[in-house]
């Protein structure tokens, strides 16, 4: 392939293909319709691609668990609104470990919210959405390339974490076009880890707590700790090879940045003022990387498209006050970015002579 | 091989209630497997949650035992993933027709070809009794002290708007006829759905007045007619079969300059 234009949403989709793919489910929401449509698309082209448009999100979602029961690595994308209600499987995943691929395309919510643009509230939704304890595997990228790029990640995660990974983006990147040449980017593919059905084992997969012969074990705490333990050791361990960040802009700055995602791209004029820290594996969240990095510096920013979830989260890690920039309703933009920095007293003097002229 | 090859016997006694239904239907689909070379390296098993979720644990393949609701997209995908393996669903009313109605729905119009039975005993069984999907109008339950106010969900209805679908309505009184069934529907090359009153006696038989789970067999007995053999549709208590046909024209998609109703 040569250099060419593709859309943050198509990257998710070629990714997918890429890391071995054989099913979708999934049910049209913006602003992830377009990975939907193009999977119909390849489907069509290449059988090998099984693509079910299912009735709702919950059947989505459990029909990519089957299928990865089944022997495919499976995949669905959707966004907040779907998102919600895909939270039950994501734990029945979890619980029974079921490698597969989640995509949430973030738009503005609660609720219906607003459908086309671009948020990042589901941040927290992606780590506990699910009732009960345990560990997800969250990437989110920031550029097209990175869309595929992760994709693969996302599924190589699954299959060695055996658990629902989750890609984030948003409105923003899922629609936005850039010039790549995929093909340079190489991610070695992790092969299938799970012994499909019916290879002649007669295993019990059960959302519910059972025994290894498939006694339920409903009332029995050791037993739940036991397998509550092994499942996040599982996790975590197949985690520290994914613990992708970027650490870079102005080090020597005496504030760093900390954003993700399209917040990434639209902080980019701050390069010359401010260090930069972007987490690309969201969750298990960067605690040594976070906290040997933030420690060189006097304050910190977080710049994101929430009230603040995942600034609470640094927060908590660093045991210490950050800074917000909250950018809401969609406002997306760098002059959203320079009004924040401003409430909060810390907009560099430069930048704020600039925003008095047009943006170019 | 022989039956219990079928059942993991070890784990029995089942956690069944003594007098369920359940039990009923696990052997004569177990006596299906045997008699037809169902094995764990052909066919896979997927239930839901509820007392009838725990059938799969019992038996000798993989099982998947998926949320409450969830077995009918979980089964079409390992059917589309996996088409040369037989997929049996085996769940409760409540999962199949109340929490996993709208999967029940669009199942039955993609005609995947796989088999739901349906252990159909008219209650929430799992969660204490609580008025179902296919609860008789006017029953009392610990969640309609006064008599239930809807109808019943029209399972033959729903399933027959498929005309390549297979129902069948049987109970776990008329053994050989559900035995049958069960095994017709397994070579149904299509949605096949077998609907099967049984009883429920620890949560909801006593309550409504049958003493013992052999009453309600009895009851069965009597009440339950079968439909004459061409029957296109079945009348309250009727047993019966109404299967369409595999090739059956379904109406298909506009073109322009056709006519739109052709099924070539
Ligand atoms: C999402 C969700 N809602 C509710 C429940 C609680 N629940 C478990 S089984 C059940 C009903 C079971 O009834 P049915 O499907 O008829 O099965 P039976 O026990 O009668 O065999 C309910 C409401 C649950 N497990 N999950
Ligand atoms: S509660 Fe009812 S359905 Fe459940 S095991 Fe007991 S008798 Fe059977
Ligand atoms: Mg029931």
């Amino acid at each position: 392939m040569t250099k060419r234009l593709v859309q943050g949403n198509e990257a998710v989709l070629l990714g997918a293909v890429r890391a071995g793919a054989t099913y979708f489910a999934g049910y049209p929401i913006s602003p992830s319709s377009e990975i939907l449509m193009q999977a119909s698309a390849y489907a069509a082209a290449h059988p090998e691609l099984r693509f079910l448009q299912a009735e709702d999100e919950i059947a989505s979602a459990n029909a990519i668990i089957g299928a990865s029961l089944a022997g495919a690595k499976s995949f669905t994308a959707t966004s907040g609104p779907g998102f919600s209600l895909m939270q039950e499987a994501i734990g029945y995943a979890h619980k029974v470990g079921v490698p597969c691929v989640f995509v949430d395309v973030q738009r503005v919510g609660p609720g219906t919210g607003m459908p086309t643009m671009p948020g990042q509230g589901d941040i927290l939704q992606t780590r506990y959405g699910s009732s009960g304890d345990y560990t997800s595997i969250v990437f989110y990228p920031s550029t097209v390339g990175e869309c595929f790029e992760y994709t693969i990640h996302a599924f190589n995660a699954a299959e060695e974490s055996r658990s629902p990974v989750i890609l984030l983006s948003d409105a923003f990147l899922g629609h936005l076009n850039e010039v790549v040449d995929l093909d340079t980017i190489e991610v070695p593919v992790v092969p299938r880890t799970l012994e499909r059905l019916a290879s002649g084992s007669t295993r019990l997969f059960s959302g519910v707590l059972t025994y290894e012969d498939g006694e339920p074990a409903t009332a029995d705490a050791d037993e739940f700790i036991r397998q509550f333990e092994a499942a996040r050791l599982a996790r975590e361990e197949a985690a520290r090879r994914y613990a992708f960040y970027e650490y870079g802009w102005n080090k020597e700055a005496d504030t760093l940045v900390i954003c993700f995602g399209i917040t990434r791209r639209i902080s980019a004029p701050l390069a010359p003022y401010f260090a930069l820290f972007r987490p690309i594996r969201i969750w298990p969240v960067l605690q040594d990387e976070l906290r040997e990095v933030a420690g060189r510096y006097r304050q910190i920013i977080v710049i994101e498209g929430s009230e603040g979830q995942y600034a609470s989260v640094v927060e908590r890690v660093l045991y210490r006050d950050v800074q917000r920039v909250p950018l809401l309703g969609g406002r997306m933009s760098l002059e959203a970015v320079r009004e924040g920095l401003d409430r909060i007293g810390l907009l560099p003097a430069e930048l704020a002579a600039q925003s008095a002229s047009p943006v170019g | 091989m022989a039956v219990k090859d079928k059942l993991k016997e070890e784990l029995f006694p089942t956690i069944w209630c003594p007098g369920c239904g359940i039990g009923l239907i696990m052997t004569q689909l177990a006596t299906v497997m045997d008699e037809i070379g169902l094995d764990e390296r052909n066919t896979v098993i997927v239930t839901g949650i509820g007392c009838t979720g725990r059938m799969g644990a019992y038996m000798r393949f993989d099982s998947v035992y998926t949320l409450h609701g969830r077995t009918l997209p979980v089964a079409e995908a390992i059917k589309t993933v996996r088409p040369e393996l037989n997929v049996i669903v085996v769940s409760g009313d409540g999962d199949t027709a109340s929490i996993g109605g709208n999967h029940l729905l669009h199942s039955i119009r993609r005609n995947p070809n796989i088999t739901v039975l349906c252990n159909n005993n008219e209650i929430y069984g799992l969660t204490g009794g609580q008025a179902g999907p296919t609860t008789p109008k006017g029953t009392n339950t610990v969640s309609s002290p006064a008599g239930t106010v809807a109808s019943p969900v029209n399972l033959q209805g729903l399933v027959n708007t498929n005309p390549q679908a297979y129902y069948a309505k049987t109970t776990v009184y008329h053994q050989g006829q559900m035995r049958r069934a069960i095994k017709e529907a397994i070579d149904w090359p299509g949605f096949s759905f077998v609907d099967i009153t049984s009883q429920c006696i620890e949560n909801n038989g006593r309550r409504i007045g049958f003493p013992s789970a052999n009453e309600m067999l009895m009851y069965f007995k009597k009440e339950y007619r079968q439909a004459p053999s061409a029957a296109r549709h079945l009348e309250h208590h009727q047993l019966g079969i109404v299967k369409g046909s595999p090739e059956a024209a379904v109406p298909v998609a506009p073109t322009a300059g056709g006519d739109g109703h052709s099924a070539e």
